[in-house]
């Protein structure tokens, strides 16, 4: 991509959407938009992909097709100092994906100690709510690093900016966004 | 390297005390040059949405944190010009009396060298300058009178009105918030529009934030600002009585000096210490101007007790603005809370947005799944939150070191330790309590207290202002008491942290600091 272009897409991101490739085509799009397109992950494996919207959808109803993890993949793809995540704000050390790879193996692994070698997408929702309560409050035995408590304030507060963070998910809840300057994608 | 030609001032930092010096001494006729580490934002930078608002903080800290309470910075701290001060609520209480000697009156923590007195008359100055709206002769049953602000209060809320009647029925008596917003237009400034999205900039011009006020006045009169660039030292002539000017890294990563007459450090609370730590010389062997050990020492942290309700009518949470409606410091003297030491300010009705940290999808933060979608919608029409902010005393063992590890450029990471002392921890838990006590008073159909870690909120010390270099490391000015030509402004100042907002006494310190650089200034940079 030539400079101008990524300056282009740059601008393009600072005001709204986010920059995805698609079939080697730079488009900007939401995270909703390139899940629904189903988009090729840039970072995330597809192991990561299936635990984070696995405990993405169990934290906040919705987080799957709202592009949760499309939005955490890009946002980890990119430089630190563009990052929209909670983890820029947590003092989180970049780079981001460390966190993230980090987190999504330590409730792959904690999942399948538990439950007989399955992993958090393989359990039903009921078993997930269990296992993210006590992942919440740091009750499970031989959990790794980064603690359980911090990894579920990031992966909620992922699902929550999807979710119920956007112009549509205000939208959905009936309250009026009244932006100053708006994102122009309602994502 | 590249030599830059030498200046009158450099400034570290272009937050709120940098933008203000600059603005000062820029007026004053001084060639005046701002190095600031993050970008030149430009109000259309400014969207109105929680996740790109945190493009305005910092991406990876060079710090490392320990303590019993480690310090929650990045999500308080600024990136680019305006710093922090350009998503700060802009509530604007001052510092009472009584924040001023609490050594001479307590036996605890430390007297400041100044008084309240000393200070008035340019918490008086910041007002007309800045825009300020709020009832000055309201607060006067709290602190001697000044002068009236230039603009009457701000409009309110339900989200802030629910909650008068309990806090009468425990004896608080609440008055309009203070703030650094319009609202009515000031000098040529739009006035406010309460959608509430503050803590992510203000692009209307409404809200007082450096880039609009102090920073924009510097900048007409000829100050310049290089964004992008990160100072690493504090330079030193050979005879270590003198600074030079420091040594940056530039937007391309390329080594630079700026020669400098006087430099002022304005780089928030710890990143000041952390680089005249790392300016250390022969002459200055444990780090510039620190021969009493103290550079780095004595750093604070503010705490809140929020007791979050549900009321059964509309109190449309999501409008207003993001700091406060009400205050009060009838919980303001020092021993106010029995068991406790330390004073408590208080703020009701604030504008909450859905996510991000302070959004009200954190009220309930154990709350997942459909618990969490069904509690949004209760919330979205009735949640509202109450503040007490807390006091905590300077203990020298709450600090700021240089650490193992590098950043990008070479400078050593620094660590910052913090824990809260027993009287800190029974303040906040004094102040839930009552907090819940009014929620009932209040007619809540839901009320709790918002429990957790203790919070850490704004940053205090490690450069504490005092009377001589045996207890401090500047004077009242910020004038480092072992170079002459090397200052410090913002809160590493203060040598206690009060319990209100503490923006409006940095301007008010920085304005006093700057008025005297510029009044001695052929002596100072002589």
């Amino acid at each position: 991509m030539s400079e101008i272009e990524r300056r282009a897409l740059m601008k393009g991101a600072t005001l709204n959407a986010l920059a995805f490739s698609v079939g080697g085509t730079q488009m900007l799009l939401s995270p909703r938009e390139a899940h629904a397109q189903n988009v090729a992950f840039h970072t995330l494996t597809a192991p990561q992909v299936e635990t984070l919207e696995a405990i993405g959808e169990a934290l906040v109803p919705g987080a799957q097709a709202a592009g949760i993890s499309h939005f955490v993949d890009q946002q980890i793809s990119g430089p630190p100092d563009q990052a929209l995540l909670e983890a820029r704000i947590l003092n989180v050390r970049p780079p981001y994906a460390n966190f993230y790879r980090a987190a999504l193996g330590a409730i792959d692994r904690a999942s399948r100690v538990k439950n007989n070698d399955r992993g958090l997408a393989q359990l039903s929702m009921s078993e997930r709510n269990d296992f993210i309560d006590l992942m919440r409050q740091n009750k499970i035995e031989g959990w790794q690093r980064p603690p359980g408590p911090f990894v579920y304030l990031l992966l909620r507060s992922d699902a929550v900016d999807v979710v119920y963070g956007t112009v549509d998910g205000y939208a959905a809840l009936g309250i009026p966004y009244r932006p100053h300057i708006a994102p122009s994608k309602r994502w | 390297m590249a030599q830059q030609e030498k200046v009158d001032v450099v400034i570290v930092g272009c937050g709120a005390s940098g933008s203000l010096f600059a603005s000062v001494l820029a007026k004053a006729g001084k060639k005046v040059v701002l190095l600031e580490s993050g970008p030149d934002w430009q109000l259309s930078d400014l969207i109105s949405s929680d996740f790109w608002g945190r493009r305005i903080k910092p991406a990876g800290v060079p710090f490392v944190f320990e303590g019993k309470n480690p310090y929650g910075y990045a999500y308080q701290a600024g990136w680019g010009v305006g710093g922090a001060a350009l998503h700060y609520f802009a509530n604007f209480p001052r510092y009472l009396p009584n924040d001023f000697k609490v050594k001479t009156e307590h036996n605890r923590g430390l007297d400041w060298p100044i008084n309240y007195s000393d200070l008035a008359p340019y918490y008086d100055k910041v007002a007309q300058e800045i825009g300020i709206s709020g009832d000055a002769q309201a607060e006067e049953i709290w602190r001697p009178k000044g002068q009236p602000y230039p603009m009457p209060p701000m409009k309110t809320f339900r989200n802030g009105q629910v909650w008068l009647k309990g806090l009468e029925s425990v004896g608080i008596r609440m008055i309009p918030q203070p703030v650094g917003m319009n609202s009515v237009e000031f000098k040529g400034r739009a006035a406010c529009i309460y959608d509430g999205w503050c803590h992510v900039g203000c692009p209307t011009g409404a809200l007082a934030n450096p880039v609009v006020t102090y920073l924009a006045d510097a900048r007409k009169a000829g100050a310049e600002v290089r964004a992008l660039s990160t100072v690493t030292r504090v330079l030193t002539n050979e005879a270590g009585d003198k600074v030079t000017g420091v040594e940056y890294f530039d937007s391309k990563k390329e080594r630079q000096v700026q020669e400098a007459s006087v430099v002022v450090l304005a780089a928030w609370a710890a990143q000041n210490p952390r680089l005249m730590l790392n300016s250390a010389s022969d002459k200055h062997a444990k780090g510039l101007a620190n021969s009493s050990g103290l550079l780095g020492k004595y750093m604070m942290a503010h705490y809140a007790s929020a007791t979050w309700a549900l009321f059964d009518e509309d109190v449309e949470p999501h409008m207003g603005t993001v700091g406060g409606q009400y205050m009060s410091y009838d919980r303001y003297d020092k021993t106010s809370k029995k068991g406790a030491f330390g004073s408590t300010y208080i703020l009701a009705g604030s504008a909450f947005k859905t996510s991000d940290l302070s959004g009200f999808a954190n009220a309930r933060i154990d709350l997942f799944g459909q618990r969490l979608a069904d509690f949004m919608q209760r919330a979205k029409r009735g949640i509202t939150r109450l503040t007490a902010f807390g006091e905590e005393m300077p203990n020298i063992e709450n600090r700021i070191e240089l650490a193992d590890g590098k950043d990008e450029y070479g400078m050593p990471l620094a660590k910052i330790v913090h824990s809260f002392d027993q009287d800190a921890v029974a303040l906040w838990n004094a102040n839930f309590e009552e907090g819940l006590t009014i929620a009932k008073a209040a007619g809540a159909s839901e009320f709790w207290s918002a429990r957790g870690n203790q919070p850490t909120i704004h940053l205090f010390g490690g450069t504490i202002m005092g009377t001589e270099a045996g207890n401090s490391i500047t004077d009242s000015y910020g004038q480092t008491h072992e170079i002459g030509n090397l200052w410090i402004a913002g809160p590493g100042l203060f040598p206690t942290e009060g319990a209100s907002n503490p923006t409006y006494t940095i301007f008010a310190v920085s304005q006093r600091g700057a008025e005297q650089l510029v009044s001695r200034w052929a002596a100072v940079a002589g």
